[in-house]
């Protein structure tokens, strides 16, 4: 069935009547973020009947308020306050149609053919060569308008940052985004209000509805069912937005069950259905790529507000054995930088608040090691994750990078994004200051936007979920394509190792399943 | 020496939970759901907060706004609180009290009714301390207080920022992208 309307079919709970609903589809996905969203539309397209069920809400653009605060609380994972146990990682994740991808920063790397080729040896991932890939991320780049950012969409923070990464004799890399006609207001972060974000909400996602898909918003999945050792569909329910309340039990009959609900509720819905867990490594290795932020203060006011939110990049370091890790720069609002910085308490703090005009920012983030776990308790979602001891080694090391570039290009002082007050006056302070960091909880004021690994993918059923095709190695015809897959930390942003595993498994379900 | 490695287990074991509430409140979780009786502050919690936002941001002689003429304290009540999960609201209230009732050893006197320069101290020595639950309690209920502050769009002006811009700048939505064809 093809409508060619190019627009979303949604149902969400305001929608529903009935206290019961049955439903059956070809294929049932979970999730209509960036591995939901294409596999709708792969599947869609192949000529299947295909539901997708998002737990979050539909936001439509033209409600996107450009303010992060409301953002935050409406299409982000936890109303934007998921943490790790410790509290000290905000890991942030999209929770709405379209997913991460309504509210990621946009920034594309193809996946590195250093991971592709340790993934073959340590994971036995042999058939995700760089040429068998190379198509997946030629594909995705066209679909998505993934391009590099023009000389016109950078920020003021961005030039200032790249003259001092001119003077360092560093190399500048130029953010590769999914964007079309960027209209460099900088609210990435907060949703493309105008649609020149590519994300599944103006692309796959209509794309698949073109072709029958169904897109149920407010619905919750509770658990995946099974039928002699195969995926049999879902149960799942809708929740009243403005009540809390279930409004409607669903039950999906699907021979095809696509599991994308990101890298914390894919393996908790795993972990509540009791499935694909003989190997005992659903949840586990969880990484998330923690980074910090340093504030640059200048003597001049940068008004450095709007423009491409990602502008450049640092990756010489990104590789483990170069380092592990990147910097990016990134345009911030004043409410991100409100707390991203402790001047002190009081007029120290109000001055810094004065001066946010004369700020801009550099990120350091880092490729860590799979050393967390996502789980269940007393039936809350945990995530289990420490900066490891190595990994914050790496973290200094960056951060003083970061540094130099940011007094390169003009930066009076630094604050670092610390629980007390840590200032860098100059070039000369820097080894100091950051060689006294420790690896402490609550020290630091980390930020995760890519969580990933908790259903780690390989040939070994033994120690991973997931079989090199996408498929769980214990349930037949239950597939997983987020980035919970990825059996290594990448270093770089996901989204696009994300988006080609994504359609390189939607091939092969296509494939195996034919309609 | 079991009871006393017992107590520090708990001990710990909350300490932790405080910080992992209170931390996990920091982002910009406003604009919440509806505000039920168990969720709203109580008196010593409202207290905490106002002592925090006058020290936080003594605005006087700047340009900035000065914050009691906002509603800061209804928008972290309203926005923070509302629709906050049971078990994250009760572990929040009992951070707070236990930052409130911290202050008396160093101090002689709960937080909320410190001086403003000792308040100051206090929030300064725990952000730096090698304690945990204190680094987290200080910097998370701090960034509460002045996030809900920055979150009210007109504390932007000041700061020459000026916020949404898609509307102002009359940018045309591009909608939904033409489907690819084979």
């Amino acid at each position: 069935m093809s409508t060619n309307k190019n627009e979303l079919n949604v149902l969400t709970a305001a929608d529903m009547t009935a206290a019961q609903l049955e439903l059956e589809a070809d294929a049932v996905i979970i999730g209509s973020g960036a591995g939901g969203g294409i596999n709708a539309y792969e599947l869609a397209k192949a000529g299947k009947k295909v539901i997708v069920l998002e737990a979050g809400p539909y936001v439509p653009s033209e409600k996107f308020t450009e303010m992060m605060a409301v953002s935050m609380a409406t299409m982000y994972e936890g109303e934007g306050a998921q943490s790790n146990t410790d509290g000290d990682i905000t890991v942030l994740q999209g929770r709405c149609v379209g997913g991460s991808t309504v509210v990621n920063a946009a920034l594309c790397f193809r996946t590195p053919d250093y991971y592709l080729k340790k993934w073959a040896k340590e994971y036995g991932l042999t058939n995700l060569t760089p040429e068998v890939m190379l198509p997946y991320f030629e594909k995705v780049e066209k679909n998505l308008g993934i391009t590099e950012v023009k000389g016109h969409e950078t920020s003021v923070g961005a030039e200032y940052i790249k003259k001092g990464m001119q003077k360092l004799d560093m190399p500048i890399g130029l953010a590769r985004r999914n964007i079309r006609d960027c209209a460099i207001t900088g609210f990435c972060f907060a949703g493309c209000k105008t649609d020149r974000k590519q994300s599944m909400m103006v692309t796959y996602l209509p794309w698949a509805c073109n072709h029958g898909a169904v897109i149920y918003a407010d619905t919750k999945v509770t658990r995946i069912n099974t039928s002699n050792g195969k995926a049999s569909g879902v149960s799942a329910e809708v929740i009243d937005p403005k009540t809390n309340k279930v409004k409607t039990r669903m039950v999906v009959k699907a021979p095809i069950v696509v599991l994308a609900a990101g890298p914390t509720g894919s393996p908790l819905l795993l972990q509540q259905s009791g499935l694909a867990n003989s190997s005992g490594q659903v949840g586990k290795n969880f990484a998330c790529h923690p980074s910090l932020s340093v504030t640059a203060m200048f003597d001049k006011k940068l008004n450095d507000f709007h423009g491409a939110t990602h502008s450049l990049f640092d990756d010489s370091h990104t590789l483990p054995e170069d380092g592990g890790w990147i910097q990016l720069n990134a345009v911030q609002d004043p409410v991100e930088a409100s707390f991203m910085a402790e001047p002190g308490t009081g007029k120290p703090y109000v001055r810094y608040m004065q001066n946010y005009p004369n700020s801009t920012r550099l990120i350091t983030l880092i490729h860590d090691k799979n050393v967390g776990e996502v789980t269940l308790e007393n039936g809350y979602k945990e995530i289990r994750y420490q900066v490891d001891d190595e990994d914050f080694e790496a973290m200094k090391k960056g951060l003083k990078d970061n540094a130099r570039i940011l007094f390169a290009a003009g930066a009076k002082y630094l604050y670092l994004p610390t629980s007390d007050k840590q200032r860098i006056n100059a070039v000369g302070e820097i080894d100091s200051v950051i060689d006294a960091l420790k690896n402490e909880p609550a020290r630091y004021r980390y930020t995760s936007f890519h969580p990933q690994g908790t259903c780690r993918m390989g040939a070994d059923k033994s120690k991973t979920v997931v079989n090199p095709y996408g498929e769980t190695h214990d349930v037949k015809k239950l597939y997983v394509v987020d980035a919970s897959l990825l059996p290594t930390s990448i270093g770089y942003n996901p989204s696009e190792t994300v988006y080609a595993l994504a359609s390189y498994i939607a091939d092969h379900i296509n494939e195996a399943n034919p309609s | 020496m079991s009871h006393i490695n017992n107590q520090r287990r708990q001990f710990l074991k909350l300490a932790t939970a405080i910080t992992a509430t209170v931390m996990s409140c920091s982002s910009m979780q406003v604009m919440a759901g509806i505000l039920t009786d168990e969720n709203k502050m109580d008196a010593t919690e409202q207290a905490v907060f106002k002592k925090m936002l006058a020290i936080a941001l003594p605005t006087e002689g700047t340009t900035l706004v000065n914050p009691a003429t906002l509603p800061v304290i209804p928008t972290i009540e309203g926005a923070l609180l509302a629709g906050m999960p049971p078990h994250i609201r009760k572990g929040l209230r009992q951070g707070i009290y236990y930052f409130n009732q911290s202050a008396e050893k160093a101090f002689g006197k709960p937080f909320s009714q410190l001086s403003d320069h000792d308040a100051t101290s206090f929030v300064d020595q725990w952000a730096a301390s090698d304690a945990a639950p204190h680094r987290a309690l200080s910097m998370g209920i701090k960034k509460l207080t002045v996030l809900a502050y920055w979150a009210i769009p007109t504390t932007w002006a000041p700061l020459n920022y000026d916020g949404p811009v898609s509307d102002k700048w009359g940018l045309k939505k591009r909608g939904v992208t033409p489907e690819p064809q084979a």
